[in-house]
């Protein structure tokens, strides 16, 4: 049977791909909006040719797609122009093979799932924890701090939605609330008191002795991983908590993106009029910080408007994973909402001083190649799956 | 399914949750506190970049700049921009230790305003710098007024100086770091006046501090000059009165124009460059100026309180023709070269033998002026002469002024206890003991004698209207002592004042001192009939008043007339 694209999600995305060039072009200038035209046209191309291709296709070629997408993660790792080892290049056209590899374990990890009948047990963890890790790694040692934390949220959310229960997930994570705890040893006893109550009344031994050990071993290690961070990484991290202590330091970005975005007020100083992005006083304005520079020239009805526009593409992908009776396809689009909701979630609260500076673009708006055809490339599959959703 | 529909619920409702609270903290920053950060905003965008105005210019009787300005080229630094290697490049060509600029970069509190970190830099090391401005972050050099000095020490302790802002003159928020305050003589009196009120450009600039251009919607205002003093003070007197006070180590030397108490000269040596207090004095160079002896630093004219000597023999002659207890045919018992006083002996200078009045003050005869202190007595002599003016400041417009010390009865109870003795009236009638006066007092004193019982308040800004003390002394008084004054000159102790074109009026003194030598003084006013220059010479440890004193008094007179002949002619 032929059915029409789901109008609503290819609608938001273009919407909001459009609203990110009109603001790249206040930002960036010509140039730069003209490059991401020609991307965003490419990525139009391959979600129209994705949204025609059966679910089915993915399912199968997963490993392929997979192994491709490690491999050029080890290639940049080895042949890579300059530091840190992001890009790939092919003349005058560069490549982030960490947003493809987003999408390529999103597959991967939702054929997988797709495959076993049920996960109740921690073992069944492993496998779709290895999947995610590898490429999580090899980003992470880029290192982009930033692009391998969005693989954590995704490989949760499908796992909950696989089946795994809930607790069972938290308490098989809990080692790293843990860690993070453990810079506060006041805060990691209130924890682990927490833990053990939690546990007791979970009532499963297994999982009582293993969640004490490794939340117990990792609180213990924690300290240790830390002082073996990047200075950088180290100092975004304390700059999240300290702002105002040191406005020449990482936070100066956040204190300017704030200043930025309180600027706007309700109307915005209009487009083309932002003096804070104008001179500078914004860092990475048409990536990471694109969002200071719509606040602050659309004020908070763009914020709003922009937020809703979010909000309900990520309803319709949710909304949809329910709706389709293919495990496949739903786990994947889960996996697709999980991405792009997550890094949303992200990338604003971090020009809000919300979160701490990891350094995400922001889906469809920020300017770059690689993340807006991989964003519209997963569209294109949830499309298809749109489609053919009724089909077991 | 059921558990499909609640997984989809849960999450929906996380994330729901989750893009809430971005949308409240948008609402919070924008809507609530989006004044605040549009104040940010405009801030930050904006740098109001002050500019120094010229700092008025002093000139004296004959429009001769005697303080100016001129260009210099200053170094400014912005704490929140600046890098380590900038500051040790640029500490090198300063020569100015890293340590240093980082103090004086600390005392400015917001690190966004640049901060002057040298003044009047060379052209090797404007040359210098420009050179690597490249390299340099954030380092900028300027063109500021900077105060400039033709006359150097010659004018230093009437006009003052300027020096840099102290951290304690910061605070009360008047001046910004780098600014230059008046800090003494017309310049610290007159500091309001000559400073001129700052200009402030609205600047645009980007995070790394970088001007991009001035902002024309927000209006700049212009710094506006200082107002210009035009002073009473002559140049080329005081020029004079340096030559002639040549071959003395101390002296101090004041001229007024005794009708209007204009002053023409104040003069005081040793002075000091004060050109060199630009550039800013370092800290060894200061003390050596501070423990210097000779103090250098000290306007004598005003600060310094010397005993009269015989020069203050007039005014108890005054006192006792006022109080209509003497005429000018008083006699007493003649001049024998001493008077014995119980076992102390007051000696004379020598042997006048009997003398009125006149003759008294024209021979300066000390036995004459004891008896009379006796006669008339310590309340008779401190009523008159603190009307004179000794004993308080006169209130010439400068910083500092000294008071004197002028005794009264109850001052000598205070010191001495009930026993003061005819011993202190006797000291006190030729001027010495713990009389102290300084030079502008006597100046200022000697004016009753051109102005009829009326003594002009000195003042150094001209058109400034002139305001008299009133001593009520009689006319009659001052009119009989001038007499004697006419003598001094004549046929007395001032002899070598005497002048061929001019008739010199005047009175010698020689002040016994604790510091050595004997100071040599003098006070003279001419020509006689209508005076337009009175001359206090003080020497310090020279010698008798007459032999030192006088003649470069006399010659100060005459280069002040003749000159003022030849104006005339012209």
């Amino acid at each position: 049977m032929k059915k029409k694209l789901d109008p609503t999600i290819i609608g938001c995305v273009i919407i909001l791909t459009i609203f990110g060039l009109i603001m790249i072009y206040s930002t960036g200038g010509l140039n730069y909006t003209t490059r991401q035209t020609l991307w965003f046209a490419v990525g139009i191309f391959f979600l129209l040719l994705f949204s025609q291709i059966s679910p089915r296709f993915w399912s199968n070629i997963a490993p392929i797609i997979y192994s491709l997408s490690i491999i050029t993660l080890l290639l940049i790792l080895v042949h890579h122009s300059g530091y840190p080892r992001r890009w790939l290049k092919f003349g005058s056209i560069s490549i982030q093979p960490s947003e493809f590899a987003k999408f390529a374990t999103i597959i991967m990890l939702a054929s997988y799932l797709a495959s076993r009948k049920s996960l109740k047990k921690f073992p069944d963890i492993i496998v779709p924890l290895v999947i995610t890790s590898i490429p999580m790694f090899l980003i992470f040692i880029e290192p982009d701090l930033g692009a391998s934390q969005i693989f954590f949220p995704i490989l949760l959310l499908m796992l909950y939605w696989s089946g795994m229960p809930g607790a069972k997930l938290f308490i098989f994570f809990s080692p790293i609330i843990s860690a993070a705890a453990s810079f506060s040893i006041y805060i990691w006893v209130g924890y682990i008191i927490f833990l053990v109550i939690f546990l007791y009344f979970h009532k499963q031994l297994y999982d009582l002795i293993y969640g004490l050990i490794a939340n117990i071993l990792a609180g213990l290690i924690m300290p240790v991983v830390w002082s073996s961070l990047k200075p950088y990484q180290q100092k975004r991290i304390i700059g999240f908590f300290s702002p105002w202590l040191d406005p020449q330091g990482m936070s100066w970005q956040v204190i300017q993106s704030k200043i930025a975005i309180g600027s706007g007020r309700i109307y915005g100083k209009g487009f083309l009029s932002g003096t804070q992005k104008k001179l500078a006083f914004v860092p990475e304005r048409h990536t990471d910080f694109i969002f200071s520079c719509l606040g602050e020239e659309f004020g908070f009805l763009g914020i709003v408007i922009t937020i809703m526009l979010y909000i309900y593409l990520f309803y319709r992908l949710l909304n949809l994973a329910r709706e389709t009776k293919n495990r496949f396809s739903s786990l994947f689009v889960v996996g697709v909402f999980s991405w792009l909701s997550y890094q949303t979630f992200l990338n604003i609260g971090m020009t809000m001083g919300l979160l701490p500076v990891t350094g995400v673009p922001l889906p469809f708006i920020s300017y770059g190649g690689s993340a807006l055809l991989a964003g519209l490339m997963a569209i294109g599959v949830s499309l298809s799956i749109s489609k053919y959703k009724m089909v077991y | 399914m059921d558990e499909e529909l609640k997984k989809f619920r849960i999450i929906r409702n996380i994330a729901l949750l989750f893009f809430t609270v971005l949308i409240i903290s948008s609402l919070k920053l924008q809507l609530i506190e989006g004044g605040k950060y549009y104040r940010l905003s405009e801030e930050n965008r904006i740098r109001e970049k002050y500019l120094t105005p010229p700092r008025g210019k002093i000139f004296d009787r004959n429009n001769i700049e005697i303080a100016n300005t001129r260009p210099g080229f200053y170094v400014s630094v912005t704490r929140a921009f600046v890098d380590e290697p900038s500051l040790k490049r640029v500490s090198t060509i300063l020569n100015i230790s890293r340590k240093t600029i980082k103090e004086r970069l600390a005392l400015q509190k917001n690190p966004f305003i640049p901060v002057k970190i040298a003044h009047d830099i060379t052209y090797e090391q404007l040359a210098e710098i420009e050179e690597s401005l490249e390299d340099l972050k954030d380092v900028q050099v300027g063109v500021e007024p900077l105060r400039n000095y033709p006359y150097k020490e010659l004018l230093f302790h009437v006009i003052g100086y300027v020096g840099e802002v102290t951290e304690r003159e910061l605070k009360n928020g008047k001046y910004l770091l780098g600014d230059y305050v008046g800090r003494m003589g017309l310049e610290k009196f007159y500091e309001d006046q000559l400073q001129g009120k700052r200009g402030i450009e609205y600047i645009e600039v980007d995070a790394q501090g970088r001007e991009l251009r001035k902002l024309s919607e927000k209006r700049p205002s212009p710094p506006i000059s200082g107002k210009d003093l035009y002073t009473t003070l002559d140049v080329a007197l005081t020029e004079s009165v340096a030559v002639y006070l040549n071959n003395y180590e101390r002296a101090a030397c004041v001229c007024l124009d005794p009708r209007n108490g204009e002053v023409l000269v104040l003069y005081s040596k040793p002075g000091f460059d004060p050109n060199l207090f630009i550039h800013g004095i370092e800290k060894t160079q200061w003390q050596i100026i501070n423990k210097d002896p000779n103090a250098p630093m000290f306007n004598r004219t005003i600060m310094s309180c010397y005993p009269p000597g015989s020069t203050f023999k007039p005014f108890i002659a005054l006192a006792g023709l006022d109080s209509w207890m003497i005429d000018k045919n008083k006699h007493f018992e003649p001049c024998r070269g001493q008077l014995r006083l119980g076992r102390r002996i007051f000696r004379c200078w020598r042997r006048h033998g009997r003398l009125d009045l006149i003759g008294a003050l024209i021979k300066s005869c000390d036995i004459y002026f004891y008896q009379l202190g006796e006669f008339l007595g310590i309340d008779t002599i401190f009523s008159r002469v603190k009307r004179v003016g000794f004993g308080s400041k006169l209130g010439i417009d400068l910083p500092n002024e000294k008071n004197g010390l002028l005794p009264d009865r109850s001052w000598f109870e205070h010191r001495y206890g009930k026993h003061w003795t005819l011993g202190h009236i006797f000291n006190l009638s030729i001027g010495q003991g713990d009389l102290l006066v300084t030079p502008l007092q006597l100046a200022c004193a000697y004016t009753i004698f051109v102005n009829d019982g009326k003594i002009p308040i000195p003042h150094l800004l001209k058109g400034d209207s002139v305001r008299y003390i009133e001593t009520g002394i009689s006319v009659e008084a001052i009119k009989t002592v001038c007499e004697g004054l006419k003598g001094v000159v004549a046929a007395g102790t001032g002899r070598l004042a005497r002048l061929e074109q001019y008739e010199v009026w005047g009175k010698t003194g020689t002040a016994q001192n604790p510091h050595g030598k004997d100071h040599a003084l003098f006070v003279g006013l001419a020509p006689a009939q209508d005076p337009k220059i009175l001359v206090c010479v003080v020497v310090e440890n020279a010698g008798h008043g007459g032999s030192v004193a006088a003649p470069i008094a006399g010659r100060i007179i005459k280069a002040f007339l003749s000159r003022e002949k030849n104006i005339v002619i012209k």
